[in-house]
Formats: structure tokens, C-alpha cells, sequence
């Protein structure tokens, strides 16, 4: 295990999976209030500083590119190292990366409370922040580029191929997507308008989706689940298509989000068209996750971890179709504008992107410290916690979007709308506490990971040192 | 025109420069996935492809290579 320390740069992905997890927390506890906020809106407290509109990109911010970028960037730098048998090419700029992240998180713990904001969904810091996440994202890349340039075996295993995507895209969509013109330190304009603003909002926004909340992971799952389950990869073919068909697919999906909208007809058709067509590249990499536990199925019985990977896999499959099929211009008039999105938006988030990363990164930590698990009783209930917590949470989405679709649209025999807005607002109360609720069971889960691996840190630590003392006693 | 025939009907004259842009890298990436699923799955590449599968498993060879 020490000599693995020395052969490989480990401290940086160590930090960045510890702190994986403290952003699981915050970023999950901001949801529940918000959720909160929506049920009871007396925790407003009338404070602009914590009201929904303010705090919800926080939560979006926090969830996304706090705990999933460090997932990312602790999971990338672990596996670029490990699949190429060398160290990361820089230690500092590793180091730069873990630091200029969350500083980037930090300025948005502080910037969106105060009202700071661009207003484009997932891209709501202002300008100096957008640049400085565009140097950090590029060390980060170039870090990971210049290690497989020195890999030390000559094929480049499939999961980095998913990273080195998302870095590709991601450099893309941030650039374009953040492009305006500063008026003060913290304000700005796009300098895209109208239609095409939407269109350039939503293509980058859907690409987030595309390429930071999937491509990434699914680089994470093809590394994490062969290891965890110690099979090989049920198909590398399967792979191979699976990469380049969603690396070319996604790109088109994203404007489905503007059906109905001042947007062409066509370019919402296409984007639906392509929408179904991803279910193909999507199934396929879910398949080829799931049937690497082919001849070994008992595993799931006693490999919590596995679980956690395996039924992350599950939440994608539903995810990638359930997102097609809400993106074809009928379901789209029902679903559009509800909460069935907010419901299919968490599948993914929760079931599918957390479900992996908990997965990846307890798996990590049994290796980073060189120990087990402190308690797998905790992993167990953790897992369970999750799975409940996320099945709640899109069941009252689910039910409450659709219902919200139908009143919507509901007319009486003389052609007026059959509800009022506010109608429809008050039927959500039931679904918007038990979403609180699913959030809630959810967010207990990463509190029990968060005080089970931080044991776990702490004694492997205190293992170590004793270990250190009683060799260094022997020697006297 | 038949309704289909109107539905495809295109004024080649009236495409720009962007259009032309967009419709060249759109069936170029079409014929590039047909290329790669088509070597991907042709039976001849099948064992140079899969022996990749197990490299994962092999990580202390691949450390022994240093």
C-alpha cells in the first residue's frame, strides 16, 4: 500500500473525495430547505438572503459542480494514474485544481445568496468566476491530458476516453455559453439575445447534463464497477460504440428544452428525434454495467458498495428513457414547465450520478487508506437511505408534475380554463412535503457516509501511526 | 407535391454558408458512426478489441511495466 502511495499522486484524490462527500452533504441539506421552503413557505422568513430564488442555485451549484466536479476530479486523477501506471504529470497543478475549485465554490456560497447572478440555469456565476472556473477546468484537463501522454502501456482504457470527452465539451459549452460583456465587477450581459440566447442557454445546459453529469460518470462506472465487482467489462465493443455514439448524439438534444417556444419547429423536432435515437448508446452502456456482474449476481447479496454501483446503473437506464420520452413534442405539451421535471431531473441527479459516486468513492477510500470500511452495517443502511429517499422524492414529482400538467390544460364546455394558477399551486402541498421528506431520508444517507468514512479516515490514520511507532520501537 | 414531398422540401438556393456548414458536419458525422460501429462490430477486430476487457484486472502488470 505505501509503495503504491509513493508510486502515485493520492493525497490530491483524497482531498477531493473527502470534500466529494462534505458537498454531498451541504449541497442535499440546501435541497431539503429549499424543498422546505416550497411545502411551508413561511421559512422564507421574509429574508432575501435564503429565499428559494436565491438559494436554489446555490443547491444546483453545490450538488453539481461542487460534489460532482470534486467526484470527478478525484475519480479522474485516480483512474488516468492507475489505468496508465504512472503519477499525475504535475503534482502542483493537481494542486492548483483542488484549490481554484473550491475557491470557485466558495465565491458561489457567497455570491448567489447576495443576488450575484447571470441567470442562466447551471451557468449562474458572474463573469471574473466564469473565468476562473474556465483556468481551473483547463488545468484540470491538461493535467489529466499530459498523464495519459506519458502512460507507461500503450491503450487508453475506455473510462478515460469518457473523461477526456467531457474536458473536450465542457471547455466548449463554458466558453460560448459565458460569453458577455461586463459592466461592473459582478454584472454582466450575454451577448447572445432573444432565441438565440435560449438556444445557446439550452445547448449548454443539456450538455451539462450530456457530458459533466454523464459522460464523466459514465467514466467513473466503467472503471469502479469491473474493479468493485472484480469481473472484466461484459463487452469492450459495446463500449466503444456506446462512447462514440453519445459523444456525437448529445450535442443535438438540447433543444428539446424549447418546444413550444419562438424557437423553429424544426430544430425542436430534431432535437426530440435525436432525444430517442440516445436511448440506443444509453441502454447499451447500462447493459454493459449490469451484465459485467454476469455468473456472479451473489455479489450484490453481500457487496454494498456494488449496490450502490449497480443500482445507479437501473436509475440511468429509467432516466435515459424517461428524458427521450418527456422530449417528444406530445408528452412535452403535458410535462413541460412541471414537475415531472424536476422528478426526471432528480432520477438522474439522485439515483444515477450520486448512486455511482458514493459507490466510486467508498470504494476509494478502502484504497486511498489502505483499510475497510469502518462500518459496512452504515453502508447498508446508507444504501437503502438513498434508494428509498430518491423513490420517494421522483414518485411525488412524478405525480405532482403530471397533475399540474392536466389542470393546466383542462378547459370547461366554454373553452376557459378550467383551474386557476393557484389552484394548481395548492394541490401540490401534499407532494411538495413528501418530496421534502424523500430529500430528507436522502440527505440523512450522506450524513451517515460522511461520519462512517470519516471513522474510517481517522482510524486508518491512527492504524498507520502505530504501525510507524511499533516498527520504529522494533528498530531500537 | 404529395404532403410527404412538401414536408422535404428544401430551397437549396436559400442556404447559407452556416447551413451548408451545419449539413456537411451532420452527414459526416452519420457516415463516421456507420464507420466506427461497422469496425467495431466486424468480426475480424473482435478479439483485438475485447482484449482490452480485462485490463482492469491487470493493473499489477501494468505496474510491473515500470
Amino acid at each position: 500500500m505505501q509503495a503504491e502511495q509513493q508510486q502515485y499522486s493520492f493525497e490530491v484524490v483524497k482531498w477531493f473525495a473527502y470534500m466529494a462527500v462534505v458537498y454531498l452533504v451541504v449541497g442535499t441539506g440546501i435541497g431539503v430547505y429549499i424543498a422546505s421552503e416550497l411545502a411551508w413557505p413561511v421559512l422564507n422568513f421574509d429574508n432575501p438572503y435564503i429565499s428559494f430564488g436565491r438559494l436554489r442555485p446555490l443547491h444546483t451549484n453545490a450538488v453539481i459542480f461542487a460534489f460532482g466536479g470534486s467526484t470527478l476530479m478525484a475519480t479522474a486523477y485516480y483512474i488516468v494514474q492507475r489505468t496508465s501506471g504512472v503519477r499525475l504529470w504535475s503534482d502542483k497543478l493537481a494542486w492548483f485544481t483542488f484549490w481554484g475549485w473550491n475557491l470557485v465554490i466558495v465565491s458561489a456560497v457567497i455570491t448567489l445568496p447576495l443576488g450575484l447572478t447571470q441567470s442562466k440555469e447551471y451557468a449562474e456565476l458572474e463573469w471574473p468566476i466564469d473565468i476562473l472556473i474556465a483556468v481551473v477546468w483547463l488545468a484540470y484537463s491538461f493535467n489529466f491530458i499530459m498523464t495519459l501522454a506519458t502512460r507507461k502501456v500503450s491503450h487508453i482504457y475506455v473510462a478515460n476516453w469518457f473523461f477526456l470527452a467531457m474536458m473536450i465539451m465542457i471547455t466548449y459549452l463554458h466558453v460560448v455559453n459565458s460569453l458577455a460583456i461586463p459592466v461592473e465587477l459582478f454584472k454582466s450581459y450575454s451577448i447572445f439575445s432573444g432565441v438565440q440566447d435560449a438556444m445557446i442557454q439550452w445547448w449548454w445546459g443539456h450538455n451539462a447534463v450530456g457530458f459533466f453529469l454523464t459522460a464523466g460518470f459514465l467514466g467513473i462506472m466503467y472503471y469502479f464497477v469491473p474493479k468493485q465487482a472484480n469481473r472484466p467489462i461484459y463487452s469492450y465493443r459495446l463500449s466503444v460504440v456506446h462512447f462514440w455514439a453519445l459523444t456525437f448524439g448529445y450535442v443535438w438534444l438540447g433543444a428539446h428544452h424549447l418546444q413550444y417556444t419562438a424557437l423553429p419547429d424544426w430544430t425542436g423536432s430534431l432535437g426530440a428525434a435525436i432525444s430517442l435515437a440516445m436511448i440506443i448508446p444509453s441502454w447499451g452502456g447500462a447493459i454493459n454495467g449490469m451484465f459485467t456482474l454476469s455468473g456472479a449476481w451473489d455479489k450484490l447479496r453481500t457487496d454494498y458498495i456494488l449496490r450502490f454501483l449497480i443500482v445507479s446503473l437501473a436509475f440511468y437506464a429509467m432516466s435515459t428513457f424517461e428524458g427521450p420520452v418527456m422530449a417528444a413534442k406530445t408528452v412535452n405539451a403535458l410535462s413541460h414547465y412541471t414537475d415531472w421535471t424536476i422528478g426526471h431531473v432528480h432520477a438522474g441527479a439522485l439515483g444515477w450520478v450520486a448512486m455511482v459516486s458514493i459507490g466510486a468513492i467508498y470504494h476509494m477510500v478502502e484504497r486511498l487508506w489502505g483499510t475497510t470500511i469502518w462500518s459496512v452495517k452504515l453502508v447498508n443502511l446508507h444504501f437503502w437511505m438513498a434508494t428509498i429517499g430518491t423513490a420517494v422524492y421522483i414518485t411525488a414529482m412524478w405525480v405532482s408534475g403530471i397533475m399540474q400538467g392536466l389542470m393546466w390544460r383542462a378547459y370547461d364546455d366554454y373553452g376557459n380554463l378550467a383551474y386557476t394558477f393557484v389552484e394548481s399551486v395548492a394541490q401540490m402541498h401534499p407532494y411538495y412535503a413528501m418530496r421534502a421528506a424523500g430529500g430528507l431520508i436522502f440527505f440523512l444517507g450522506g450524513c451517515i457516509m460522511l461520519f462512517n468514512i470519516t471513522v474510517t479516515i481517522r482510524k486508518a490514520i491512527a492504524d498507520s501511526s502505530a504501525r510507524t511507532a511499533a516498527l520504529a520501537n522494533a528498530n531500537i | 407535391m404529395t404532403k410527404l414531398q412538401e414536408y422535404f422540401h428544401t430551397d437549396w438556393s436559400a442556404m447559407t454558408g452556416t447551413d451548408w456548414f451545419g449539413l456537411v458536419l451532420t452527414v459526416s458525422v452519420f457516415i463516421i458512426l456507420v464507420v466506427v460501429f461497422f469496425w467495431t462490430y466486424n468480426p475480424k477486430n473482435k478479439e483485438e478489441i475485447e482484449s482490452h476487457r480485462t485490463m482492469l484486472l491487470d493493473e499489477d502488470e501494468i505496474k510491473s511495466e515500470k
